[in-house]
């Protein structure tokens, strides 16, 4: 029997082999041509073609206050762009971009601007970045060709303008560009990570790899509390539209240095990114220098006790409203007769404190100012802060320079600064370096100055409170931050502006302080007030800045639940009925 | 060419082989179906998470800007009529006899 083997056409397999061999031989050389020869050139268009390297950026860090309500956060967004293709006219992609543009939003500036690139035969166009998800699925929708998308993220402030200052905003490579958005960028930002996306023959994605994964970046709890953040803000903005100032600042400070509250006016909302006036964004609080004026003389007061050259019995004649000093006049605000050591300061007689001065002669000053902290930064967290400007002693002016350091003049210091000084009363005589993270802690290794350090006898500080500082309130220029029910200890500042170098000062420019600690036996916060150029006829501090530290300072108080002093608490009244229940 | 034929003995075995071959690559098929099958549903998972986790932080971002201080006062004083406490409206707690710090 034949098997199948036997019985095969041997003359078909003749014909067949060769054409096969030959078949097979055109495949191998074209292989050969495209593996080996054109190998590189082949491999790199191809690359080039379906496979796109991009960084995947890291998820940026949450901000918090210091009770965990969030203050910053980032969300997922995706940034929709245009490819065109090559066969494509422009009028084509110009088509896409009307369809799209109620969509994404853009305006008619934007929507012109895309059009020049697409007529411009641009092969790559951003047509929104950082849209929300809910957008850019419906922009998918549309399956539209040429639009792709990238992954990005969208940073949030849930707040608006609350600590805007504080926190800064992020530019548009997601970078921090101000605040402690730009301080910490490195720990908020993380690493970013890579990807590869393999795109088909027509450019479309189909498969994503990813080669490096990206590392969130840290969160970050700030020392501040948004609801006395708020108060502080919220009087400060009232305070700015009472007395028409230009400018404003107020801090708010525990005696241990955490920063509680840091507010400056006009705000501006981080949301919509950096707002285009420069001096919208910067922290006055620690970038304005200014000649801080009456309430620098808690330096000098606390010099004239600690050295003992003066003493509390003692008392000086301002009865002529003026003192000439090396051919200045140093005047009053209003005439005085015989002054105590404390109504010198609880008056802010200028006349009388360039007389303190002068018994204590320049050298204690001068030693007093830099032991108080004045000419150097505070070391707070933030990327940059203003040192203030004290002249060495020996370019004071022999003839003036003392008097008119000794009343706020010829010095430059931050409100931050002054805050400073006047908290080494409210602890009994510590100087504190003030922060404002509280986690993580390492942050407090980014300064290489000491916490805290004494600057000052305890008791020379209690006696300054009780008989100066408290009086000040009580009866002296700040009596409107009084405060039913709380002793506050605090001082006033009026300094004329300068106008500039040969300049002089004006007459009337001024900038309005207030900085004082409540309750004084037992500080629970310090504050200072600034308000830059007020219009009208109310130019003191006692007058602008000292309204709103009573009004921030009793809305805190409050919401901290420190009671007023027994005897001083307002006899209780029943609560009004609602206006339904009134007959 | 003469070729001998296959016993029975023979074809069982060849059956058998090529059944055991087709039982072996079936299963390795399916092991590798399945182990691409179960990193989609974990990569599924992930992103699930992923998406989840943003969704938290979407809400807890949302849950913020609600309760915006001045959103919060804009509603208490505009809507709900609220107004700050008189003087005297406040009353503050006594602590208890003997309590530290207590004075008589």
């Amino acid at each position: 029997m034949r098997t199948l083997y036997e019985s095969g056409p041997r003359k078909r397999v003749k014909v067949l082999v060769p054409f096969f061999a030959l078949w097979f031989l055109i495949i191998v050389g074209r292989l050969a041509e495209l593996q080996v020869l054109n190998h590189a050139k082949l491999k790199s268009e191809a690359q080039q073609q379906t496979r796109d390297k991009v960084e995947v950026r890291a998820r940026r860090g949450t901000i918090f206050d210091q009770n965990d309500r969030i203050l910053a956060t980032s969300l997922p967004a995706e940034t929709v762009y245009l490819q065109p293709g090559k066969d494509e006219t422009a009028e084509v992609n110009i088509e896409k971009v009307r369809q799209l543009q109620p969509l994404l939003g853009l305006t008619d500036a934007e929507a012109t601007r895309i059009i020049g690139l697409i007529r411009s035969r641009a092969r790559f166009i951003y047509l929104k970045k950082r849209a929300s998800p809910e957008t850019a699925d419906a922009v998918r929708e549309l399956n539209l060709e040429g639009i792709g998308f990238e992954r990005d993220r969208i940073r949030i402030y849930p707040q608006g303008k609350l600590a805007a200052h504080v926190l800064g905003w992020l530019n548009d490579e997601g970078k921090g560009g101000a605040g402690l958005e730009y301080a910490f960028d490195g720990l908020l930002g993380g690493k970013p990570g890579s990807q590869v996306i393999l795109r088909d023959a027509r450019g479309r994605p189909f498969e994503t790899q990813t080669l490096l994964e990206a590392q969130p970046g840290e969160d970050l709890t700030l020392t501040l509390d948004s609801t006395i953040q708020y108060y502080a803000e919220s009087e400060l903005a009232h305070g700015l539209s009472e007395f028409g100032a230009t400018w404003g600042t107020v801090i708010i400070m525990s005696p241990a240095g955490e920063i509680l509250a840091l507010a400056n006016s006009p705000a501006y909302d981080p949301n919509n990114g950096a707002p285009a006036d420069q001096n919208l964004w910067r922290n006055a609080a620690i970038k304005a220098n200014f000649e801080p004026g009456s309430t620098f003389k808690i330096v000098t007061a606390a010099a004239a006790v600690e050295s003992g050259l003066v003493g509390f019995d003692q008392a000086f004649d301002c009865s002529a409203g003026s003192l000439v000093a090396g051919g200045t006049v140093i005047r009053d605000h209003k005439r005085f007769g015989v002054l105590s050591f404390a109504e010198v300061f609880s008056e802010s007689s200028n006349v009388g404190t360039a007389l303190v001065a002068r018994r204590l002669g320049p050298r204690v000053l001068f030693d007093e100012i830099l032991k108080f902290g004045f000419g150097e930064r505070t070391g707070i967290e933030f990327a940059s802060e203003e040192a203030g400007l004290v002249h060495p002693l020996d370019r004071w002016n022999k003839t003036s320079s003392l008097e008119h350091v000794a009343i706020g003049y010829e010095v430059m210091a931050t409100a931050l600064q002054v805050l400073r000084a006047m908290n080494v009363f409210a602890t009994r005589g510590w100087l504190v370096r003030p922060r404002i993270v509280l986690k993580p802690s390492e942050t407090e290794r980014t300064s290489g100055l000491p916490a805290t350090h004494e600057v000052l006898d305890g008791r020379t500080a209690e006696d300054l409170i009780r008989r100066v500082f408290t009086l000040v309130v009580e009866k002296g220029t700040g009596l409107p931050a009084r405060l039913e029910g709380f002793s506050i200890a605090g001082k006033t500042g009026t300094a004329q502006k300068h106008l500039g170098a040969g300049l002089g000062y004006s007459s009337t420019e001024h900038q309005a302080s207030f900085v004082g600690f409540v309750p004084a036996e037992n500080p629970v916060f310090t504050m200072i007030v600034v308000i830059d150029s007020p219009r009208g006829e109310l130019q003191y501090g006692g007058q602008v800045a000292a309204p709103v530290f009573r009004r921030i300072a009793a809305a805190v108080l409050h919401y901290l639940r420190v009671p007023p002093r027994l005897e001083q608490r307002v006899k209780p009244v029943p609560a009004e009925p609602a206006a339904e229940e009134r007959p | 060419m003469v070729r001998k034929s296959w016993t029975t003995r023979e074809i069982v075995l060849a059956a058998a082989f090529t059944l055991v071959l087709v039982a072996v690559l079936t299963l390795y098929i399916w092991y590798q179906t399945e182990y691409v099958r179960l990193n989609y549903e974990i990569d599924r998972l992930q992103a699930r998470i992923a998406g989840l986790r943003e969704e938290v932080r979407k809400l807890e971002a949302e849950r913020s800007r609600l309760l915006s201080l001045d959103r919060v006062e804009e509603t208490a004083r505009g809507e709900l009529g609220l107004t700050d406490p008189r003087p005297g409206q406040v009353i503050y707690e006594e602590p208890p006899a003997g309590a530290p710090g207590k004075t008589r």
